[in-house]
């Protein structure tokens, strides 16, 4: 047994020696893109590649041993311990401006925190359990309240949110696990965390530039922590950091004019020590720019920085030097982002009733399918035959189809509609459903109770376009890039909805209240007992006060 | 007051019907305590505290056979009949270790210690399970008499060392709480790997994979689980500056005495994951920056000490490395650094630095009687799975004969009761503050006391007038001649 291990042992050092260097390997990229409002999209996307490995059958018994070099341990061993074959986590602060800023480069956008994972069945150990080991651990590690995304907010809609990596060929299936939490703040707290699974945390490479007090100012903020198995290459952990910046806001003169000292504070003076490619990417804008230093590669849409190449630190940056201060463009005129735009609003002033409306507007020239989904908490209960759809005031109900809805469960499990919507060309489809506001138990309600819930994002994937391949449609500028990947995603923003709250106050009161009512009958009754009674002959006949009057002998 | 006359009392007026109905009330008052208590009161499961206790003060004797192989000696017997005399003379440090030492010529089990005699004057060395011990080669009575006594000696040290150091609770104190299960994190941990002096990478799976580090491992599996998890950081910022000090021209640095206790930067550090709750033996191999390189470690005179190594008690350990001279670090270069780890894995388990003691059955008696204590001193409740099971562990492991039985049992009943203590509805029941009780009770309480109260002070004093104007009554009756003369004056 022991010469058998031995000799594994030695097998497995020759195998390591030869493939040594090459085992883990970092990269970390950051992309900066002018934005048509004059604010600045940042993505820090530092990506981890642990080659050869495999996520863990959830069968199989944990190893003893654990090394890692450049691979986070602290999120390595959560992934081990809860056999997670792919995780997505993110904290965002605000609401994406899809309108303005365009599709995001990291597509988890919506408000609050979101977590979903695909796990392997077939473990002693039940999927939901290990979902809740993962999210108490996942909590622990980002200080986030991630435990309390429990199983009244915990769905499968796995329609939607499609593995972003390959699930190993394991004999069982696998699940998904998918819950938000919109009520959840980012800030510094879990951004310390999140720099430490880094391999050079925030002290050198473009991690550099992840300074909290500039990143916490920015208009939107949000972090994300993304890990896939990718057939033949390994797991692989992406950690990524996004923000829109205001240069705007920056500047005394109303200039769009940005550079990293400007937006970050501080400028990348060394290079991460591992990391096998760091670049920063800087999107270049259609109108006259000045960008220094001169970038090491240069196409139409992209200007690339090698960090570390010039051997000094670099400071990025980019200039509009005709423009003497920025001026905003206005709604109406602007030319949409995306392919589609989405609102969605619940209406309704009293506090038992409400009707939620989506307006979908497709902004292609040709008809798009699209899946929506709903993953609602059973506070707001959706009348399901009150769904209607109109196309410019026409009823459409059938450009609706349900796909799967389960209906919630009052006190243990959420709403999960996932519908598919077809989308006329250049054209606003319109839903409205009417929607019926729970009345929480006292316990129920959270400490500021006055604020109201948040009520999470819904979901929208466009994804067949089908006519536009084949035919040659001028497109909105920012379609292209949208057909040449995977669906995205677009997150609406999320809702607030105000449910009867009580008077917190009121089982005191009553306590009180019927408190001095016993002790008043209690009173009276028990005086009327013990008093003592006597009777009092008065000798004067004309004195008209009663013959019996009470007195007390104490 | 004057009692009324005759004529004013009322058919249903009685003093006694009053005083019934105030006692009566009070007799409610006093049926319904006893419920209130058990109603309000926290429900606490018992344990078998003082069969516990018993257990603890009953003193667990290790008998421990020692075979005298003596081929080199033709008149054993007397020589050891001296040593065993000895030995059971020594009550203070064998017998407080709990460990009953006979010795003999034959070969009474298999796990006996054997000592090995031959004649000659060199220092007795230890070979596993084997003491070779040289008595002095003269047959006079001094030398036999002073080979008796070292050999005593020896042993005595050999099978409790603690208690023979007078530095026995400073050992101690550096020894983790037991645990059936600990995790060692092993970091190469680059002060920063930018500046140049780095090691990006070592080969640790080898080194901890290899004979002398595995085996201790190995060794200790009937005691403790060991998950293992190594990384590699690249940026470990000291939260201090080093001593800088010049050296035949040569800038050194220096780390003081006083800078070993603040080393560990925890803040910025983080050299585990916290996926369980088992303890964690850090191991750090610390790789100064270029601007503090090379980094030694100062004795309290301000010199350099010829240790690079250093040790925080029941925390790990931190190795300096002096110069790494590759990026990778091959095995043969960790060679050095993960000898000492295994000494300080050893010294931080609180084994002996001798293999030759008997460590595992004193572990096994801590253990036990730790497990006991941490159940029975807390006095909270258990839930009812752990409480039952606790008890059929704990039984079996008071019972059991075997010290390895015994040790997996007191094992399962310690994680039990370590699981029944994080329990989180333990919280509820500690911390229930007795105010929101009493917010509660007092507008319905103290109200209707009130008047409860006052009947029976009322009851008590009329009762008391009563009784004296009785009494005044009484001595009216027996002297009836002065009234009835007042009356005519």
């Amino acid at each position: 047994m022991h010469l058998v291990y031995l000799v594994l042992i030695l097998c497995f050092n020759l195998s390591r020696i030869l493939a040594l260097e090459s085992r883990e390997q970092f990269d970390e990229e950051l992309t900066l893109r002018p934005l048509r409002d004059g604010k600045l999209g940042a993505r820090f996307l530092f990506t981890t590649l642990l080659k050869g490995a495999t996520p863990r059958r959830p069968e199989a018994l944990l190893t003893m041993t654990i090394h890692y070099t450049l691979f986070p341990l602290a999120l390595g061993q959560v992934l081990r311990e809860y056999a997670v074959t792919e995780l997505h986590l993110t904290l965002n602060a605000g609401n994406w401006n899809y309108g303005q800023w365009g599709y995001p480069d990291e597509p988890g956008v919506g408000t609050g925190a979101e977590l979903w994972a695909w796990m392997g069945d077939g473990a002693p150990i039940t999927i939901d359990e290990r979902w809740q080991g993962l999210r108490n651990a996942l909590a622990g590690l980002f200080c986030a309240s991630l435990g309390s995304l429990d199983e009244q907010r915990t769905t499968s809609p796995s329609l939607t949110f499609q593995p972003e990596g390959s699930l190993p060929d394991w004999t069982t299936a696998h699940q998904l696990r998918h819950a938000t939490l919109p009520s959840e703040h980012v800030c510094t707290e879990n951004l310390t965390p999140f720099l430490k699974l880094l391999p050079c945390k925030s002290l050198s490479g473009i991690a550099r530039l992840l300074n909290p007090h500039k990143l916490f100012d920015a208009d939107w903020h949000g972090l994300g922590v993304h890990v896939r198995y990718r057939e033949g290459a390994g797991v692989e952990v992406r950690l990524a950091f996004q923000a829109v910046f205001d240069p705007v806001r920056y500047s005394h003169d109303k200039r769009r004019d940005w550079s990293l000292h400007s937006v970050f504070d501080r400028s990348i003076d060394k290079a991460c020590p591992v990391a096998r490619s760091s670049k920063v990417r800087v999107g270049l804008p259609k109108d006259r720019y000045m960008i220094s230093p001169d970038p090491s590669v240069i196409d139409d849409r992209f200007a690339t920085y090698l960090v570390g190449a010039a051997g000094e630190a670099l400071d990025v940056a980019m200039q509009w030097p005709e423009e003497p201060a920025f001026q905003y463009l206005l709604a109406s005129g602007a030319e949409p982002l995306t392919d589609i735009s989405v609102r969605r609003t619940l209406k309704g002033s009293s506090q038992s009733q409400a009707q939620m409306a989506l307006v979908i507007t497709n902004n292609l020239p040709v008809q798009v399918q699209a899946s929506y989904l709903e993953t609602m908490p059973w506070l707001l209960q959706f009348y399901l035959h009150t769904l209607r759809a109109y196309v410019d005031g026409v009823s459409r109900d059938d450009l609706v189809s349900i796909i799967s809805y389960s209906p919630p469960v009052p006190h243990s499990r959420p709403t999960l509609l996932q519908a598919i919507l077809t989308l006329p060309p250049n054209n606003t489809l319109q839903l409205t459903m009417d929607v019926t506001k729970t009345f929480l138990r006292y316990t129920e309600h959270p400490p500021d109770a006055q604020r109201g819930w948040d009520l999470p994002p819904a979901v929208i994937i466009p994804f067949s376009f089908g006519e536009l391949l084949s035919q040659n449609h001028s497109m909105p500028a920012a379609a292209g890039p949208a057909l040449e990947t995977r669906p995205r995603r677009i997150y609406t923003p999320v809702m607030l909805v105000d449910l009867a709250t009580p008077d917190f106050s009121m089982p005191y009161n009553v306590i009180i209240m019927s408190c001095t009512l016993i002790a008043l009958i209690f009173g009276s009754v028990f005086n009327l007992l013990t008093r003592k009674f006597v009777v009092v002959l008065v000798d004067e006949p004309a004195s008209k006060v009663s013959p019996i009057e009470s007195a007390t002998c104490g | 007051m004057d009692e009324p006359p005759l004529l004013s009392r009322l058919s249903f007026e009685s003093v006694l019907t009053r005083r019934y109905v105030v006692a009566s009330y009070w007799l409610v008052v006093l049926f319904a305590l006893p419920l209130w208590w058990s109603t309000t009161s926290i429900d606490r499961l018992s344990l078998p505290a003082s069969r516990v206790h018993a257990q603890q003060r009953r003193n667990v004797i290790f008998p421990v056979h020692i075979h005298v192989n003596s081929t080199a000696i033709s008149d054993v017997a007397p020589f050891i009949q001296e040593v065993q005399q000895r030995l059971k003379a020594d009550t203070y440090t064998l017998q407080s270790s709990g460990i009953d030492a006979r010795v003999s010529d034959r070969r009474l089990d298999s796990s006996a210690y054997d000592v090995v005699l031959s004649r000659g004057s060199r220092d007795p060395t230890v070979q596993d399970r084997r003491l070779f011990f040289d008595i002095y080669p003269e047959e006079d009575g001094l030398s036999w008499m002073t080979s008796v006594m070292r050999l005593t000696d020896t042993v005595t040290q050999l099978l409790a060392p603690y208690s023979t150091y007078s530095a026995s609770t400073v050992r101690e104190l550096r020894v983790m709480k037991y645990s059936p299960r600990y995790r060692l994190a092993f970091t190469l941990l680059n002060e920063d790997a930018a500046s140049g002096n780095a090691a990006m990478s070592w080969n640790i799976k080898e080194s901890i994979s290899s004979e002398t580090y595995f085996s201790i491992l190995d060794r200790l599996s009937v005691l403790h689980n060991f998950t293992v998890e190594s990384q590699v950081q690249f940026h470990a910022p000291l939260a201090f500056d080093p001593r800088t000090l010049r050296v035949n021209g040569t800038e050194e640095h220096g780390l003081t005495q006083e800078d070993l206790t603040v080393f560990i930067n925890s803040a910025e550090w983080t050299l585990s994951s916290s996926v369980s709750n088992d303890p964690v033996i850090h191991f750090v191999l610390f790789v100064p920056s270029s601007s503090h390189s090379p980094l030694h470690i100062l004795d309290y005179d301000g010199l350099r000490s010829r240790s690079n190594a250093f040790m925080l008690p029941q925390w790990g350990g931190i190795v300096l490395l002096d110069k790494s001279s590759s990026s990778h670090l091959t095995a043969s270069d960790l060679d050095p650094a993960f000898t000492i780890f295994r000494y300080q894995l050893s010294t931080l388990l609180g084994l002996p630095d001798f293999r030759f003691a008997c460590s595992r059955t004193k572990r096994a008696s801590s253990q036990i009687g730790s497990s006991m204590r941490y159940c029975a001193d807390a006095h909270w409740k258990t839930w009812r799975g752990v409480q039952k099971r606790w008890r059929a562990s704990w039984a079996h492991a008071a019972a059991s004969s075997s010290v390895a039985v015994a040790l997996r049992h007191s094992s399962r009943a310690l994680s039990l009761s370590s699981r029944a203590f994080f329990n989180p509805g333990m919280l509820a029941l500690l911390y229930f503050p007795a105010e929101h009780k009493y917010a509660v009770y007092t507008p319905l309480f103290a109200s209707i006391a009130a008047p409860l109260v006052a009947a029976v002070v009322r009851e008590v004093l009329a009762w008391r007038r009563s009784r004296k104007q009785r009494r005044a009554e009484k001595i009216a009756d027996a002297r009836p001649v002065e009234p009835e003369r007042r009356k005519v004056d």
